[in-house]
């Protein structure tokens, strides 16, 4: 579904992504623990290919196709939707009329109302919303995209203790339950709590620190590891950059 | 009450009124074709609409409203439609006193023949304590590209008296129109008026002025659309005469390749007078310009004026976060910019809402 490959990748003149190798396979959930900074969202964003992020070294495959060079619709086109961390205010761009210019119209109403948000639908995308909201608007929107391959980046950072679990029920239910007997659907989550991997099977856990990836494992262990002892790999560390 | 016969009302014209708010039903509807008012009805007891012409032969009145608040000096454009003041041709409307109309009166225009000249001199006296709805429409049908409109809108709004409009032009590409709006609003009158500029004209002028009496109110929002080979030049004033007088002016301007002028002016003259201008622009090639001048000017020491203008381009942000969700490029700018010209549009007329939403919606950058 998506191999990474040494990739690296800059931001204004900054390398915020070294040379990381990351493979996901249909089916897999998996998680990616790293400090504030260390280079998590850049990753999503560079899969995505979104600006100002640019590759300078190594490759990025979606669904066997290499996506550089290709618009963030295209990618999506290929199977990939993204989660936002912040997603900017679309002044005046109604929640019905994203959906609506997705052909998910008939969807909206379900998806809002999974993530609890009534009457959500004519509301101005992320404008005014609670940091809470945001994020599970990002998660409703996944379902009107539907992708095979969902980026998630921090949806449970700022959910509060309820939503936590609708939040986690609802990306389990995009990744387990894709309907129409279609392929299983895959997942990478950005966390800093163990919130995800509670509510939800992980099947990898990555350690990013500097832009690289340290670490690739149990994301259990991996978790419980950086609970005890911060943001440094465990020994040995299976490392893949 | 029918004044002149409603045969010029053909299928044919009133298909192309339709986009532009006709509609059947309403309490009075006139309609000028080229240089000619063929259609000038009410169906309410309480409203009026007559040629101009004629209403000046019924009231002798009304000859002191005609230039009452525009120079016939004030350009050369106004000064060619004075001359034609021995035999005016516009439309007249009178609410009154104290009607509650709830179903909009409509006035439309239409150049039906190519490189026409129309000019038009229009008067409106909504009389005390009236309420009213208006919906304006200009319209060219297919084959007139280019020609020439001038109009003169002379708006009498008495006191306590409210009026809610909403004017939606299309005119030919090639097409020149300028237009001369002045309103007068009692002490209490309100008055609510929503423009909406979308279609490609080659070149528009819009001067309006407005002055607002004590404890009066006046919200005026315009849109406007310039593609490439679209310019639209935007001048409005309004004066705040009254104590507390009120005044709130919002524009959004889209330039796709064309340019856009607008200069607001907010003008305090009394105690408590209090207002605001906002003008925001949304470049989205590097063709053309928006200019965005507002301006305040305070004389009353006590008047509380305000502005707020921005010209940019649409955030690569929210370009490439629509994207992500699958939308192609062109699909996320019109979205973007369709919510930014939807932002003010709460104040439209019931009856024309859903027009003005789908007008809005088909309002496709490029390919209008
Ligand atoms: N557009 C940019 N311009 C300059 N620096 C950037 C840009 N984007 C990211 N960076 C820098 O790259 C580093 C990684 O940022 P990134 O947003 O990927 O971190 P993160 O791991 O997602 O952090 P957090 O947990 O706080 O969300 C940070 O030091 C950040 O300041
Ligand atoms: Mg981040």
């Amino acid at each position: 579904m998506l191999e990474v490959r040494s990739l690296s990748a800059s931001a204004a003149g900054v390398d915020v992504v070294r040379s990381v190798d990351l493979t996901i396979g249909a089916g897999e959930v998996h998680v990616l623990f790293g400090p504030n900074g260390s280079g998590k969202s850049s990753l999503l964003k560079a899969i995505m290919g979104l600006s100002p992020y640019e590759v300078t070294g190594g490759d990025i495959r979606l669904f066997g196709h290499d996506v550089s060079g290709h618009a963030p619709d295209e990618r999506a086109a290929l199977g990939v939707g993204m989660a936002f961390q912040s997603p900017p205010n679309l002044q005046g761009v109604s929640v019905r009329s994203l959906a609506d210019a997705l052909g998910a119209d008939d969807r909206l109403d379900e998806a809002l109302t999974m993530l609890d948000l009534p009457g959500f639908d004519r509301r101005q995308v992320s404008v005014g919303f609670s940091g809470g909201e945001v994020k599970r608007w990002e998660v409703a929107k996944l379902h009107l995209q539907a992708p095979r391959l969902l980026l998630l980046d921090e949806p449970d950072s700022g959910v509060d203790l309820e939503h936590v679990a609708a939040v986690a029920v609802a990306i389990d239910r995009l990744v387990r339950d894709p309907g129409d007997g279609a392929a299983p659907r895959s997942a990478l989550v950005v966390s800093h709590t163990g919130s995800v991997i509670e509510g939800l099977e992980v099947d990898v856990g990555h350690l990013m620190v500097g832009g690289r990836l340290l670490h690739t494992g149990d994301p259990i262990t991996l978790f419980d590891h950086i609970r005890t002892n911060g943001y440094v790999a465990p020994e040995p560390a299976t490392t893949t950059s | 009450m029918s004044t002149t016969p409603t045969t010029p009302l053909t299928d044919q014209r009133t298909e192309l009124l339709r986009e532009v708010g006709y509609d059947d039903g309403r309490a009075g509807t006139s309609l000028l074709v080229d240089q000619q008012i063929v259609a000038s009805e009410s169906a309410h007891p309480d409203v009026e609409v007559l040629p101009i012409g004629q209403a000046l032969k019924t009231y002798d009145w009304l000859q002191d409203l005609m230039f009452g608040l525009i120079d016939p000096d004030e350009d050369e454009h106004v000064q060619q439609a004075a001359e034609l003041l021995n035999d005016p041709v516009g439309h007249f409307v009178r609410v009154r006193e104290g009607a509650v109309v709830t179903s909009p009166i409509q006035l439309f225009s239409i150049l039906e023949s190519p490189q026409g000249r129309q000019f038009t001199h229009n008067v409106t006296v909504i009389e005390a304590g009236a309420q009213v709805e208006m919906i304006s429409g200009a319209a060219v049908p297919p084959s007139v590209h280019a020609g020439h409109h001038i109009s003169i809108d002379e708006c009498y709004i008495r006191e306590g008296a409210s009026c809610r409009s909403v004017s939606i032009e299309r005119w030919g590409a090639n097409m020149e129109s300028h237009g001369y709006a002045r309103t007068h609003l009692e002490a209490g009158a309100s008055a609510t008026t929503t423009a909406l500029q979308l279609a490609p004209i080659r070149h528009h002028l819009a001067n309006s002025v407005t002055w607002v009496e004590r404890d009066g109110r006046n919200n005026d929002r315009a849109v406007m659309l310039a593609p490439a080979g679209t310019e639209r030049v935007v001048d409005s004033t309004v004066h705040l005469v009254g104590d507390r007088a009120g005044s709130e002016s919002v524009t959004r301007m889209v330039s796709d390749g064309g340019v856009i002028v607008n200069t607001a002016t907010l003008v305090g003259d009394a105690p408590g007078a209090h207002g605001f201008v906002g003008c925001d622009g949304l470049k989205l090639t590097d063709d053309g310009h928006i200019e965005a001048v507002p301006a305040l000017r305070a004389v009353d020491p006590t008047a509380q004026l305000s502005h707020e203008a921005s010209v940019g381009r649409i955030a690569i942000e929210k370009l490439e976060y629509l994207m992500a969700t699958g939308l192609d490029e062109d699909a996320a700018r019109d979205l973007i910019v369709q919510g930014f010209v939807s932002l003010e549009l709460d104040a439209v007329p019931e009856a024309v809402a859903e027009l003005v939403a789908e007008t809005i919606a088909s309002a496709k950058t490029g390919g209008m």
